[in-house]
């Protein structure tokens, strides 16, 4: 208990505020710009941490990492540029809406529902972190490769107003994912003998390109308007989603909050799943499912609240086993050895209390970082009103400097600028962007699960079928395909 | 800040010229800060160790040393663009065997580099191999791992992080030496191996010390051996492989080369700055911090050793390649 309290008045101190303020700020900042990754934001200032006390670094780390999670969905929403790939969901519903001259209420409802969305995380956290993470280790590469097709599922899901062109995405997105050095057999698959592409097509430069290059494209191209479209009452709109529409989205925003933290705490499963599943859950579960992809705050609401619930999730494996969830956590298992903290159970006692400052330090981090998104949304919209002749140049700019910024090479900034043109065409011929980001992220995920699965059983296909929890997912994802089907039939029952 | 760094600039090139003699081009060098290039991503071991090391050769030499991160292709690119880089001490790099050995022998066709291009200066880390089950595992010994693998040839299953890497040529090595056959599962990073063990997803598991020292002083994992020639003061209860009577010795490397053709007062200048680094006292509790054994092997004789482990690799390779086509 002392530590709890010696925690919480670390948060406190003048220090500790200060250093939250400059890390909530610079993690908003890096999280909205394209390329600029929370893992290189953590990276990028663990030296400076180095001369810092303990609280203080794991304060500035932590706030950079809840609060570059949330940047990412002011740019998805305003500009359709998602700045990683968990906020891509979050754009499909935000920028329909900012189009629509309802960006700032938007922004407000991601920024409430990343609020809820971190804050239940981090008490998931504090609360059953323990067994939570000797829990997820009953994962294994059978259930891994399951979870993977959950998440690709939600293809289904936003291919079908124009099944065809989806599925052609989609299979082109699985095929680019094959492209890399095979880790199972060291052979090269698709690499051309450039070294560039042996770890695989590199996905963030594939994103920066479809979604901030094309989008940069697009506003160039057609009229010197901005992105607000011409019948759009105002820019400003509400400043905050009413409340009717937030009693509404809260149901999908602690769903999505559990789906997140739950996905969080399995190692190497990712944010984007999370959002993604999240994302296609309060579809299916919505009385009004041909709404979402059109300016749905829900969409919004489910998509934010999952991906800033992965933050505290992800901590849970790396804080009390040592085994970091992700590439932030693991910069984190740097930043915390370096002073001499090793992740594991002596992390809730002989360190209780820095411990319990990183904790208190994500709550506050997530009020900040919402109380300065309700402040800066109304401003922040206006973006959507420059020319955008003005607008695209800017956005190519940033996306040309966050892409090389990601591994220093050249390569990636072409090919950054190749899908730039392969994502413009794309949305001109009318084959949606997400199935085919979906595959793209998914489909090395399924991959290596499912070769794993393979060498682990000796080739035996029914590996999957006499694990228990794998079982259990499998029939979540019968349930998760057949349930709008049944719901249709139902519908047209009662019709005729 | 500017007047500052010249200060101390100022007062590193004397403790150093005192201490050397130093020639001409050494009151020269450094003049600006030095590129330090590597070849995997931010916040991995290698570049946390790059980044504590340029903190204490910038302080030995008054200049800052900048890490630049070129990750991919296992370290391929980074490697790249050391050896392209022009040979003036101003672009150092970090260099880990056996990984920049391998690749020229298994893809010879594509490699980007050649070991000539780099002039080896300081070997800074070794961290050796080690072979884990979970604490709740029957396997007590290397010798009981043995007896269930001789019992259910192929079925014991052992990750490792990538074909060709020093994780599965250790296990490799091992099950040649104990004549048992294992079955090989790989793994895209040691943290996602770690989770599958203590999940009992897998048998046991191939990786570095460092990676696991925490989880075997903490119980959850049981080292079964080091592949080290004496026992490692990180994991002290834990016996090497030669004790139980396998001989085999397995290690990460992390050191230091510049370009081939760096002038050799250059060299000579970086070579001593590098040594005093590796015996500085702040510099040895942080990376002890981090579980890492610092192993310096020096100059020509980093250049030896890395030139016998390249022919021993190669002669492993032509008998028996590892990787399939």
């Amino acid at each position: 208990m002392d530590a709890v309290l010696i925690g919480l008045s670390n948060v406190f101190a003048l220090e500790s505020l200060i250093v939250l303020l400059i890390g909530t700020l610079a993690g908003m900042v890096i999280g909205a710009l394209p390329g600029l990754s929370s893992t290189m934001g953590v990276a990028l200032l663990i030296p400076i941490t180095f001369s810092m006390s303990p609280e203080s670094s794991l304060i500035l780390l932590g706030a950079v990492y809840v609060s570059s999670v949330y940047g990412g969905s002011i740019t998805a929403i305003l500009l359709r540029t998602p700045g990683t790939d968990a906020s891509i969901a979050t754009s499909l519903d935000g920028y329909p809406l900012a189009e629509q001259g309802r960006g700032a209420e938007a922004l407000g409802m991601a920024t409430i529902a990343s609020l809820v969305g971190g804050t239940i995380s981090v008490i998931v956290l504090i609360a059953i972190a323990p067994p939570l993470a000797r829990a997820a280790l009953m994962f294994g590469p059978q259930e891994y490769t399951i979870l993977a097709i959950f998440g690709m599922v939600t293809i289904v899901g936003v291919v079908s107003n124009n099944p065809l062109n989806g599925a052609i995405a989609a299979l082109a997105g699985l095929f680019l994912a094959s492209v890399g050095l095979d880790n199972f057999t060291g052979s090269q698959r698709y690499t051309f003998g450039s070294s560039s592409l042996f770890d695989g097509l590199p996905l963030l430069p594939a994103l920066i390109g479809l979604f901030s290059i094309s989008q940069a494209f697009v506003l160039c191209v057609p009229r010197s308007g901005g992105i607000l479209k011409d019948d759009a009452a105002s820019a400003e709109g509400r400043a905050l989603p009413a409340w009717p529409d937030i009693r509404r989205c809260i149901r999908t925003m602690l769903k999505s909050s559990g789906i997140g933290a739950l996905v969080g705490i399995l190692p190497g499963a990712g944010t984007s799943i999370a959002a993604f599943i999240s994302y296609d859950e309060a579809r299916r579960s919505s009385k009004t499912p041909q709404t979402f992809g059109t300016g749905e705050l829900e969409g919004v609401a489910a998509s934010e609240a999952a991906n800033n619930s992965v933050t505290g999730g992800t901590l849970i494996p790396t804080l009390t086993l040592g085994i970091p969830g992700n590439a932030v956590t693991a910069v984190f298992v740097g930043g915390l050895t370096i002073h001499g903290m090793v992740p594991g159970p002596r992390l809730f006692t002989d360190f209780a209390d820095v411990t319990y400052t990183l904790f208190f330090s994500l709550f506050a981090a997530n009020i900040l970082f919402a109380v300065i998104g309700l402040l800066a949304g109304r401003w922040l919209v206006y973006v959507t009103r420059v020319p955008g002749s003005v607008l695209g140049p800017m956005i190519v700019v940033f996306s040309v400097i966050g892409t090389y910024a990601l591994r220093n090479n050249m390569f990636d900034v072409g090919l950054a600028i190749a899908f730039g043109f392969i994502g413009f065409f794309m949305e001109r011929w009318r084959y949606p962007a997400a199935p085919f980001v979906i595959a793209l992220i998914l489909g090395p995920i399924l991959e290596v699960n499912f070769r794993r699965s393979m060498q682990i059983s000796n080739w035996d296909l029914t590996t999957f079928f006499t694990r228990p929890l794998s079982l259990f997912l499998i029939a979540l994802v019968i349930a998760a395909v057949a349930y709008p089907i049944l719901k249709r039939r139902g519908a047209t029952k009662r019709n005729s | 800040m500017k007047h500052a760094m010249k200060k101390a600039a100022a007062a590193a090139l004397i403790g150093a010229g005192a201490m050397t003699l130093a020639g001409p081009t050494l009151a020269e060098y450094p003049e600006k800060p030095v590129k330090m290039i590597v070849a995997f991503g931010a916040g991995g071991s290698t570049d946390t160790m790059a980044r504590i090391f340029a903190q204490y050769l910038g302080e030995e030499l008054g200049q800052r040393f900048v890490v630049e991160n070129r990750p991919g292709a296992g370290g391929e690119i980074g490697w790249i663009s050391l050896a392209n880089a022009a040979p003036d001490g101003y672009t150092i790099g970090l260099i880990n065997a056996p990984a920049i050995e391998v690749y020229p022998i298994t893809r010879p066709e594509t490699i980007g580099y050649s070991l000539d291009d780099f002039r080896p200066l300081i070997n800074v880390v070794t961290d050796p191999g080690v072979l884990a089950v979970a604490a709740d595992s029957p396997y007590q010994t290397l010798d009981d791992l043995v007896a269930a693998a001789k019992e259910n040839p192929g079925e014991i299953t052992v990750s490792h992080e990538g074909v060709g890497g020093d994780d599965h040529l250790a296990a490799l090595t091992f099950a040649d030496e104990a004549g048992i056959e294992l079955n090989f599962v790989s793994f895209s990073g040691n943290a996602e191996a770690t989770a599958a063990l203590l999940g009992g997803h897998i048998d046991a598991f191939e990786g570095n010390m460092s990676e696991v020292a925490a989880q075997v002083n903490d119980g959850a994992v049981r080292a079964l051996a080091v592949w080290s020639d004496d026992r490692m003061p990180q994991i002290p209860d834990v016996p090497t492989g030669i004790e139980q009577g396998y001989d085999v010795i397995s290690a990460a490397s992390r050191g230091i080369a510049v370009p081939a053709g760096t002038p050799d007062e250059i060299y000579q200048t970086l070579l001593d700055a590098s040594q005093e680094v590796v015996q500085n006292p702040e510099f040895l509790k942080e990376l002890g911090n981090l579980n890492m054994p610092v192993t310096p092997i020096v100059g020509e004789d980093f250049e030896a050793f890395l030139d016998n482990s390249y022919e021993s690799l190669k002669k492993v390779w032509e008998k028996d390649p590892w990787l399939e086509e």
